[in-house]
C-alpha cells in the first residue's frame, strides 16, 4: 500500500465505522480493529524497503501529493525507521483498543457510539499524519488535530468532563502555538516545508542561537503533548475519558505525539546544550514526581495515569541524553511502554467492569475470581517494572547503562542513574500496590474509601468474557515474547535510532547482557521495590498527608480564570446594547488612521480645486437635502431627505461620468425609499429626543469626520490620471469580451467572481431578512390619521390609489419591457443585469403600491425560489466557464438569427441573468415581507413571545391531531 | 473641490445619524456613509475624465470604468444590508429605539458593563 493509501484509509475508517456503529452497534469496533490491524501489516510489508542492506543506517520512503503549491506546501509523506516504528505501535494499538471498545462498550445504549468511535478513528488518523507527514505545516496540522481529537473525547464524556477537556485543551494548545512559532521560524530560516530537507540544513549547525531557540519551543510543544513537568497535570486531569479512550491516549496517541516529535528533531537539536538540559532535567524530575504521585492514589485508573507521567519522563530523559543507542533505547522503551500500558488500561476498564469500582481498598481478592485477568496485569505490570524476562527489563537496562554514561563528568551520569534507579524503585513499588491492592486482600490504610464507589460495587465478580479479556492479554503476551526475541527487533529499532540521531546506527540489544552494572542496578531496583512493597502499609500512610497545598490543576484553574477575568475586564467597555458606543468607536480609530496617514504619506497629489460649475450646484443641492434631513424631527421628512440626497448623488455619479452607476444609484434610492416607507408606518412619527450634550459631542464627531474625509478626499484623489488597470479595460475590453459598455463588461466578464460574491450577498440578506421575519413577530402597523378628510376618496385607500392604479396598468408592460431591452442591451450600452432587474422591481413596486390594502398586493411570486435560482443560474454559468478554462469564464459564440446576420452570444449573459434574477427576487421579498403579505402580520405585536411558542407548538400538534390556525397560516405565509 | 467637500458633508451627516437614538436614524446614516464612500471611490478614479467609459467613440476622457464597477457592486450591497437593517428596526418591542433605558444620556460604559457580566456568572 502507498503511505497516501495508508493515511486515507484511516480517514475513510471513520466514515465507514459511523455507518457501522448505526448498524452493528458497537461491533463496529471489531471492524475497525480489522482495518487497523490490517493497516499495521501493510506497513509492515513496506519495512523491508527501509532498512539498509548493511543492517545499519536507515533508508526513507517518500510521497508527494500536490497540496497548496503556491505557498510550497505539499501533502509530503515519508517513511523511516522512526515513524514505521511510531505508526505500527498508533496502528497496532488502535486496534487492540477497537477491539476492546467493542466489549467494553455499552450494549444498550448504542445511540453515543457513533460519535465516540468517530473520535477515536479520527485520533488514529490524526496520529498516522503526524508520524507520515514529511512537511512541516502538514505536521502541526496534525498536531493540532490530536489535541482537538483529545479534546472531544474527553469532553464527550460526561457533565464532569467539561472543565479537564478545558484544561488539556489550554495545555496542548499552548504547545500547539510553541510548535507553530518554531515551524513558522524552521520554515522561513531554511527557506522549505519538507521536514527531511530543513532538519538537515546547514542552518542548525551554524546558528547556535537559532537552534536554541527552536530547541525550546520544541520541547516546550514536545512536552505539554507528553505531559511533562510542569505540563503534567492534564494527563490525570482527563481520567474522567472512557477508560478505551485513556488506553490510547497513554499507549499510543496522545502522549507518544510529543515523543514522536522529539526523536524527529533529535537529528537538528540533539547534542545541544538547551535541549539535552531541558529534556533530561524535566524528564527525570517528571519520571520521579510521577512515581510518587502514583504511589498516593487509590484509584487505579490514577495509578496508571501517573505511571504514564513517570514512564514518559523517562523516555524523555533518554532522548535528552541523545546517543544514538539512547535514542534506539527510546524507541524501544516506546514501544515496551505501548504494550504494557494498553493492556494495563484496558485490565482497569475489565476490574472497573466486572467489579464496578476501580478503588483498591475496595478490591480484594480478585485473582482467584478473575484469574485470567490477574496473569494480564501480572504480565504487563513486571514488564513495566523491569523485570526478566519480559520486553520492559530489557529496555530498563539500556536505559540505565544510558544514564550512566550520559555527561562528561561521571558524577552526572552517576547522578542521573540515582534518580532513574530511585524512580523505577517507585515503578516497582506501585506495580506491586497495583498487584496487590486489587488482587490480593490488600485494602491500603484505614481511611475511609469513598461511599460513592462502595454502592456501585458488585457483589457477583466474575471473569470477563474471553473476547473482552483477550485484547488486553494479547499486548502483555507480545510483551513477554519479545523479551527472549528481542533480536527480532533489531532491525527496526536500528532504522529508528538511526533516524532519530542522523546518523548509521544498528541495534544489538542483548537480551542478557551478563553479570554487569546494568543487572546490578536492576537487582537493587527489584530489591528496593521489594523492600517498598513489604512497608506498603507505613508508606500509605506516609504518602496520605498532603506534601504540598496545592496541586497543579490549581495552578493551572488558577491562571485560567485570571485570563478569563483579565479578558472581561479588556472586554467589558464592548460590552453594551447600545449601538452607540459600538458605532462610536470605529470613528475615532479611523480619524486616527487618517491623521496618520496625512501626516505619514511623503508626497502625494496637488489637490485639484476647479471643476466645472455645476459642481457647485451639486454641492448646494446636497447641502439643501442632506442638513435640514440631519435636523428634521419627523422620521418621514428625514426619510425623503434623504432620498432626495441620494438622487442628488446620482447626479453626481452621472456628471463623472459614470452612467451605469447613477442609474443604479437612482433606482437603489427609489427602491430604498419604498422599503423604509413601508416600515415607518409601524414606528412612531417623531424620532425619539436626544439630549442636547449628546447632540454637541456626536456632532463634534461627525464634523470631525467629515473635515476628515473632505481632506483626505483632496489628498489623495487629487490630479491623478486614469489607473493602469482601467486603461487596460478600456483598450481591451472590447476584444476580450465582445462588449462595449466596459463597466458590464468588468462585472460579468473580468472580474465575475467578485459579482458572484456580490450576488450571494444578497442571496443571503435575502435568506435573513425572511428568516428574521419568520422568527419575530413585526410590530404592528400604526395606520395613518385620515380621520381629517372626512368622507372623502383620500379616506378610502380604494380610491386613493386609484391614479396608481390606472398609471401601473399601462405602466407596467412598458416597464417589464423596457427591463428586458436594458438586460439585453447590457454588454454594449448602459444597462446590464442590475438595472434591468432594479426597473423591473420599480414596475413591482408600483404595483404594490397600487393595491388597495395589503393583502391584495398582486406580486406572488415564489421569491426564495427566485433568490435561490439566482445563484443557481450564476453557479451554472461559472460551471459553463470552468469547462472551458476556469470558473466563470464566458464563452462565446455566434448564434445565426433566421432573418440572417448573427447575433454574439457570451455566457456572461447568462451569468446577468443569476444577476437579475437574485436583484428581482430581494426586492419582491422586501415588499411582500416587509410590506405584511403576509397574513400573519395583524397579531399584536405584545403577544409575540406566546405566539411564537404556540406557533412552534402548533408544528408538532398539527401532524397529530387537528390543523391549528397558526400553523396553517404560517405555512400559507411560507408558500407566497 | 465641490466633490470632496461633498463627501465631507455626507460622512458628517452619516456618522452624526448613525450615533442617534433610534434604528431609523442609524439606517439613514448608513446610507448617507455609504454614498460618501462611493463617491470617494468614483473620486480615487481622478475626476478630471467625465466621458462614459463606452467603446466607440473616443475614449481619451473616459472616466476610469474599474471605481465605477466597484461602486455599481457597492451600491447593491449597501441596499442589501439596508433591508436587513430595515427589518430589524421593527421587529423590536414598541418601536425602533435602540437603548434600553429612558436615560438620553450616553449610557455609562461601567454600568452596563457590570450589567453584562452579571448576566454572565
Amino acid at each position: 500500500m502507498t503511505l497516501t493509501a495508508i493515511l486515507f484509509a484511516t480517514l475513510a475508517l471513520v466514515g465507514i465505522t459511523m455507518v457501522a456503529t448505526r448498524v452493528i452497534g458497537r461491533n463496529a469496533g471489531w471492524l475497525a480493529a480489522a482495518v487497523l490491524a490490517g493497516l499495521a501489516y501493510a506497513v509492515g510489508l513496506r519495512i523491508p524497503e527501509i532498512l539498509e542492506d548493511s543492517g545499519s543506517g536507515s533508508k526513507t520512503v517518500t510521497e508527494t501529493n500536490p497540496w497548496i503549491p503556491s505557498l510550497d506546501i505539499s501533502l509530503g509523506l515519508r517513511l523511516d525507521g522512526l515513524s514505521a516504528l511510531f505508526l505500527i505501535i498508533v496502528l497496532g494499538v488502535g486496534a487492540l483498543v477497537m477491539a476492546y471498545s467493542a466489549r467494553y462498550m455499552s450494549e444498550r445504549n448504542v445511540h453515543p457510539h457513533t460519535g465516540y468511535f468517530a473520535w477515536m478513528l479520527l485520533f488514529a488518523f490524526a496520529m498516522t499524519g503526524l508520524v507520515l507527514a514529511n512537511d512541516l505545516v502538514l505536521l502541526f496540522i496534525f498536531w493540532e488535530l490530536t489535541t482537538l481529537c483529545s479534546f472531544f473525547l474527553i469532553n464527550r464524556s460526561g457533565d464532569k468532563a467539561s472543565a479537564p477537556a478545558v484544561r488539556t485543551l489550554l495545555v496542548t494548545g499552548m504547545g500547539g502555538l510553541a510548535l507553530l512559532f518554531a515551524v513558522v521560524m524552521i520554515v522561513v530560516r531554511t527557506g522549505t516545508t519538507v521536514v527531511s530537507e530543513a532538519l538537515s540544513h546547514s542552518v542548525w549547525s551554524e546558528d547556535a542561537g537559532f537552534t536554541a531557540g527552536i530547541a525550546v519551543l520544541v520541547a516546550l510543544a514536545a512536552m505539554t503533548k507528553s505531559a511533562q513537568f510542569p505540563f503534567h497535570m492534564w494527563l490525570p486531569d482527563a481520567m474522567v475519558a472512557p477508560t478505551p479512550v485513556s488506553a490510547y491516549l497513554h499507549a499510543a496517541a496522545m502522549v507518544k505525539a510529543g515523543i514522536y516529535l522529539m526523536m524527529l528533531f533529535s537529528p537538528a537539536l540533539g547534542g545541544t546544550v538547551v535541549w539535552q538540559s531541558i529534556l533530561i532535567t524535566t524528564g527525570l524530575i517528571t519520571a520521579l514526581l510521577g512515581a510518587i504521585f502514583a504511589m498516593r492514589n487509590f484509584d487505579l485508573k490514577e495509578i496508571m495515569a501517573y505511571s504514564t507521567v513517570s514512564q514518559l519522563g523517562l523516555i524523555v530523559a533518554l532522548i535528552g541524553v541523545g546517543t544514538p543507542t539512547a535514542l534506539a533505547t527510546a524507541a524501544l522503551y516506546t514501544l515496551a511502554h505501548a504494550l504494557f500500558k494498553s493492556s494495563l488500561f484496558m485490565v482497569v476498564g475489565i476490574v472497573d467492569r466486572q467489579a464496578g469500582t476501580r478503588d483498591i481498598r475496595l478490591l480484594h481478592g480478585l485473582w482467584r475470581l478473575m484469574p485470567v485477568t490477574f496473569v494480564t496485569t501480572l504480565l504487563a505490570g513486571l514488564s513495566m517494572a523491569g523485570v526478566f524476562p519480559l520486553l520492559g527489563f530489557v529496555s530498563k537496562e539500556y536505559l540505565l547503562g544510558q544514564m550512566l554514561t550520559a555527561g562528561e563528568a561521571a558524577w552526572v551520569g552517576i547522578a542521573l542513574t540515582a534518580v532513574a534507579v530511585f524512580a523505577s524503585s517507585t515503578t516497582f513499588a506501585y506495580t506491586g500496590r497495583i498487584l496487590f491492592g486489587a488482587f490480593s486482600s490488600y485494602r491500603g490504610t484505614n481511611r475511609d474509601p469513598d461511599p460513592e464507589n462502595t454502592q456501585r460495587q458488585r457483589k457477583d465478580i466474575r471473569e470477563a468474557k474471553p473476547l473482552f479479556v483477550g485484547s488486553a492479554f494479547l499486548p502483555a503476551l507480545i510483551g513477554l515474547i519479545l523479551g527472549p526475541a528481542i533480536a527480532f527487533l533489531h532491525p527496526i529499532m536500528g532504522a529508528a535510532g538511526s533516524a532519530a540521531s542522523g546518523q548509521a546506527y544498528a541495534a544489538s540489544f542483548k537480551f542478557f547482557g551478563g553479570f554487569t552494572i546494568e543487572f546490578a542496578l536492576s537487582l537493587t531496583i527489584i530489591g528496593l521495590g521489594v523492600l517498598a512493597i513489604s512497608q506498603r502499609r507505613r508508606l500509605d500512610t506516609f504518602f496520605e498527608g498532603r506534601i504540598l497545598n496545592f496541586t497543579a490543576i490549581d495552578v493551572v484553574e488558577g491562571i485560567r480564570l485570571g485570563l478569563l477575568s483579565l479578558g472581561a475586564k479588556v472586554g467589558n467597555p464592548t460590552r453594551t446594547d447600545s449601538p452607540t458606543q459600538h458605532l462610536a468607536t470605529p470613528w475615532f480609530i479611523v480619524g486616527l488612521v487618517a491623521i496618520a496617514a496625512v501626516i505619514t504619506i511623503p508626497s502625494f497629489s496637488t489637490p485639484v480645486l476647479g471643476g466645472p460649475w455645476t459642481d457647485w450646484l451639486w454641492l448646494g443641492l446636497l447641502v439643501a437635502t442632506v442638513l435640514p434631513a440631519v435636523i428634521t424631527k419627523s422620521r418621514l421628512v428625514a426619510l425623503i431627505l434623504v432620498g432626495s440626497a441620494g438622487f442628488v448623488v446620482a447626479l453626481w455619479f452621472f456628471a463623472l461620468g459614470a452612467i451605469d452607476v447613477g442609474v443604479t444609484q437612482l433606482l437603489v434610492e427609489l427602491l430604498t425609499v419604498v422599503a423604509l416607507v413601508l416600515i415607518l408606518r409601524r414606528l412612531p412619527s417623531v424620532f425619539h429626543p436626544v439630549a442636547k450634550n449628546r447632540q454637541v459631542f456626536t456632532a463634534a464627531i461627525a464634523i470631525g469626520v467629515g473635515v476628515l474625509a473632505t481632506a483626505v478626499t483632496l489628498v489623495f484623489t487629487g490630479g491623478r490620471d486614469i489607473s493602469a488597470v482601467g486603461q487596460y479595460f478600456l483598450d481591451e475590453a472590447y476584444k476580450d469580451t465582445g462588449g462595449t459598455n466596459v463597466v458590464n463588461t468588468i462585472l460579468v466578464d473580468y472580474r465575475a467572481l467578485d459579482t458572484f460574491g456580490e450576488l450571494t450577498v444578497i442571496a443571503v440578506a435575502g435568506i435573513v431578512l425572511i428568516g428574521i421575519l419568520r422568527s419575530r413577530q413585526m410590530l404592528s402597523s400604526r395606520g395613518a390619521d385620515v380621520s381629517g378628510f372626512g368622507n372623502s376618496s383620500l379616506a378610502r385607500t380604494a380610491d386613493n390609489t386609484l391614479p396608481i392604479r390606472v398609471i401601473a396598468r399601462w405602466a407596467a408592460p412598458v416597464i417589464i419591457l423596457l427591463s428586458f431591452h436594458l438586460f439585453m442591451r447590457g454588454h454594449y450600452e448602459a444597462g446590464g443585469g442590475f438595472i434591468a432587474a432594479l426597473v423591473g422591481a420599480t414596475g413591482i413596486a408600483l404595483a404594490y403600491l397600487g393595491a388597495s390594502e395589503d393583502r391584495s398586493a398582486p406580486v406572488r411570486w415564489p421569491y426564495r425560489g427566485l433568490l435561490a435560482s439566482g445563484v443557481i443560474v450564476a453557479v451554472l454559468s461559472g460551471v459553463w466557464g470552468y469547462q472551458v478554462g476556469s470558473f466563470l469564464k464566458p464563452v462565446r459564440f455566434d448564434i445565426a438569427l433566421p432573418w440572417g446576420g448573427e447575433y454574439g452570444f457570451t455566457s456572461a449573459m447568462v451569468f446577468d441573468l443569476g444577476v437579475y434574477l437574485a436583484v428581482l427576487a430581494i426586492i419582491i421579498a422586501v415588499i411582500n415581507e416587509l410590506g405584511g403579505v403576509r397574513p400573519s402580520e395583524n397579531q399584536p405585536a405584545s403577544q409575540a413571545g406566546p405566539v411564537l411558542v404556540a406557533d412552534r407548538y402548533a408544528h408538532f400538534i398539527d401532524k397529530a391531531e387537528a390543523p391549528s390556525d397558526v400553523a396553517s397560516e404560517s405555512e400559507k405565509g411560507g408558500s407566497l | 473641490m465641490s466633490l470632496a467637500l461633498s463627501i465631507g458633508l455626507l460622512a458628517a451627516a452619516g456618522v452624526f445619524l448613525v450615533l442617534q437614538r433610534g434604528m431609523i436614524r442609524i439606517i439613514l446614516g448608513f446610507v448617507l456613509l455609504t454614498h460618501a464612500v462611493n463617491l470617494l471611490i468614483i473620486a480615487a478614479g481622478g475626476v478630471g475624465r467625465r466621458d462614459a467609459p463606452f467603446i466607440g467613440g473616443d475614449t481619451s476622457m473616459a472616466a476610469d470604468p474599474l471605481p465605477q464597477a466597484f461602486v455599481l457592486t457597492a451600491i447593491v450591497i449597501a441596499f442589501a444590508i439596508t433591508v436587513v437593517l430595515a427589518t430589524l428596526a421593527v421587529v423590536g418591542k414598541g418601536d425602533d429605539d435602540t437603548e434600553a433605558d429612558s436615560s438620553l444620556e450616553l449610557s455609562d460604559p461601567e454600568d452596563s458593563a457590570s450589567e453584562k457580566s452579571g448576566d454572565l456568572k
